[in-house]
């Protein structure tokens, strides 16, 4: 039976952290049993192959793994130094440690969560006092990412790879190619977004994680601009969201209805006993929001906000379009 | 089950634990590295084979009666180890996102941005892509802090709550479970007038009352989040929903059954719901975009609403 791939990883981080004079290949081949069969049972290529992903493995585990030449032969050779591997002192005080604890449980993420659960093993190695009570608490803030583009757009931003990726804009029929330097990833209201350079249209765009249809490829190279130094992707966000609205609107609601719409108006005046007129901030995609509330709202203003909701509720009634014949009055102005 | 990078990951940090407690408990190792003893056991019979070089038998001499462990030639391989880009972000993030969250409490809060600006020094370069990642947890910050009031002094609580889909007000006495964030904020109770567990999102809540009377929620499984927090039962009426292209954000708020591609770019959504008509407001929120397919009452009652409320507009009325 072949051996397994963590005893392998496990053999060849303690080859590299015990020398202390860098190991050639062939050093490594001879103390390591699942090179040996690799090399023995398969060819130098294949011995080749597992053991330039294995260092790569190792190093996204943090292992710092120098490449030298060994001073006796020339040779080229690894090792891992102990003084760049070593974790600083860290002193967490026990509310310090639960804190982090919490924290480290936020991820639903495969790869995410087997990291945070990672960094506090090695923080636990050292000695910081986390409690063994493994209970989760009433608290659970939790990160989903379940988007598939998640993982490989990750990895790009941190090693700054350009990506290509197909992308559906809203409302688009199809997928289009794109080709973006990814800069940064945010997650807001449980969605996760990208920032990042966009090659093709050479501006900065923000793209959601669930519009990225098929893979993530990397494309070889390297950026072409510097990266910003700070990337406000929640702004963008929410502008799209209709947050951040410089405009106002006025609209009549039914007395007791529309809780969410009455925690955001500027103003609220009390009309008769069945309405109440607000005032509230117009933002993008406000129609769409307005028309939810169905007979126990009214827009007064403005005017193409009015017409847009109107239009909405055409459809959902079955009508034709407010320029067409039917119920034109309905959509006229007042 | 883990792969063989968080098991690899796993030991380094193991033989470093373990140098400095020989003798120690396998049930309390388990614990401590959030594994089954089964994972550890495997973990124990892994490391016997591993070494600075098997010729020369310079392996790790660990073994296990299966209650202790016991390493026999402990040597300084095992340093803490640095952490990892990865590691320092995953931690990093979303400790800052914790940090973040409003309504949390001051000590907690400011406990973690200690820890953050700790952990920060501690990975040195490592904490640098954790600038590449944020996220932002969303709560009513005083509507939090009553919760987890509640939650800590084990308190029935009041709460005059928003039904979105039925849009009107309800009452409601609730036994607070567990506050779930994942964009916003959630309270997951037992809900006394309903008789059932129920997730009530914070910013509905318009009033609520922390009662003397305490919390008393039955002994309930704890549900499984990880497909998101509004999970139908699996014989609740079936919804079809059938957008154009700029209606497919339906299938990403919605968790579904089914999203079939249509030809023109839309889809065919295919979901359950326990209450059909609670999804009235979806129904009309959609206009060109979509459609309501099945149950036809649920078509119908977004049609008599939205022809009542084209009635408004026709009068001139208010």
């Amino acid at each position: 039976m072949a051996i397994a791939k963590a005893e392998r990883l496990m053999n060849l981080a303690l080859c590299l952290m015990n020398t202390r004079r860098p190991l050639s290949k062939k050093e490594l081949r001879e103390s390591i049993e699942a090179y040996r069969e690799a090399w023995q049972q398969g060819s130098e290529d294949a011995f080749n192959r597992m053991f330039e992903r294995d260092k790569d493995d190792l190093r996204e585990l943090g292992l710092v793994i120098d490449v030298d030449e060994n001073a006796l032969d020339g040779e080229i050779g690894y090792l891992a130094r102990r003084d760049r591997n070593r974790l600083p002192e860290i002193a967490l005080d026990a509310e310090e440690a639960a804190a982090l604890s919490v924290a480290a449980r936020v991820w639903q993420q495969a790869k995410m969560s087997g990291a945070a659960s990672g960094a506090l093993q090695k923080l636990r190695a050292a000695g910081v006092p986390f409690s063994e009570d493994t209970e989760p608490g009433a608290l659970q803030p939790r990160i989903p990412a379940r988007e598939a583009a998640f993982e490989p757009l990750l990895v790009a931003a941190r090693d700054r790879r350009p990506v290509g990726f197909e992308y559906r804009k809203a409302g688009a029929a199809t997928a289009e190619p794109r080709s973006v330097e990814p800069w940064a990833l945010e997650c807001w209201r449980g969605h996760w977004y990208l920032a990042g350079w966009d090659r093709d249209r050479q501006d900065a765009r923000v793209f959601r994680l669930s519009r990225i249809t098929g893979k993530v490829r990397s494309r070889a190279g390297s950026f072409t601009g510097a990266v910003p130094e700070h990337v406000d992707v929640r702004a963008v966000v929410a502008s799209f969201a209709g947050e951040g609205a410089t405009a106002t609107a006025t609209v009549r609601l039914r007395r007791g209805a529309g809780f969410p719409l009455r925690t955001k108006a500027l103003s609220t005046r009390q009309v008769d006993g069945d309405w109440d007129e607000l005032e509230i901030p117009y933002g993008n995609g406000l129609g769409a929001d307005l028309a939810e509330f169905g007979p126990d709202l009214l827009v007064l203003g403005p005017e193409e906000l009015r017409v847009d909701v109107i239009d909405r509720l055409r459809a959902v009634a079955g009508l034709k379009g407010a320029d067409s014949d039917g119920l034109d009055e309905a959509g006229a102005a007042v | 089950m883990s792969n063989a990078i968080d098991q690899t990951r796993r030991m380094l940090s193991l033989v470093t634990y373990l140098r400095e407690r020989p003798g120690a408990e396998v049930a309390e190792v388990a614990r401590a590295f959030g594994i089954t003893e089964r994972e550890l056991i495997n973990d124990l019979n892994v490391l016997p084979m591993c070494g600075t070089s098997f010729r020369g038998g310079d392996l790790l001499d660990i073994d296990t009666d299966g209650e202790r462990i016991w390493w026999h030639n402990v040597d300084d391989v095992a340093q803490p180890l640095r952490l990892a880009a990865d590691e320092a972000t995953a931690l990093l993030v979303a400790a800052r996102a914790v940090a973040g969250l409003p309504g949390l409490r001051e000590r907690d809060r400011q406990a973690l941005t200690r820890a953050v600006a700790k952990i920060e020094d501690a990975a040195g370069e490592s904490a640098e892509s954790s600038a590449r990642v944020g996220v932002t947890f969303e709560a009513e910050g005083q509507v939090f802090a009553d919760i987890d009031r509640a939650l800590s002094e084990r308190r029935l609580i009041w709460l005059r709550y928003w039904s979105h889909g039925r849009g009107g007000m309800t009452e409601r006495e609730v036994d607070p479970i567990r506050l779930v964030t994942e964009g916003h904020t959630y309270l997951e109770g037992w809900c006394r007038t309903s008789e059932d567990r129920r997730v009530f999102r914070l910013d509905r809540i318009a009033e609520i009352k922390i009662l003397d009377e305490p919390a008393d929620p039955p002994r309930l499984e704890p549900r499984d989040l990880s497909a998101g927090l509004v999970n139908p039962a699996a014989d609740d009426p079936e919804v079809v929903v059938e957008v154009g292209p700029g209606g497919r954000w339906v299938a990403e708020y919605y968790t579904h059954d089914a999203a079939e591609e249509l030809p023109d770019g839309g889809l065919r959504i295919t979901l359950r719901s326990a209450d059909p008509a609670g999804l009235r407001p979806l129904a009309l929120r959609l206009g060109r975009e979509g459609r309501i397919v099945s149950p036809p009452q649920l078509a119908d009652q977004a049609r008599d609403a939205a022809l009542a409320a084209l009635e408004l507009y026709r009068e001139g009325q208010v």
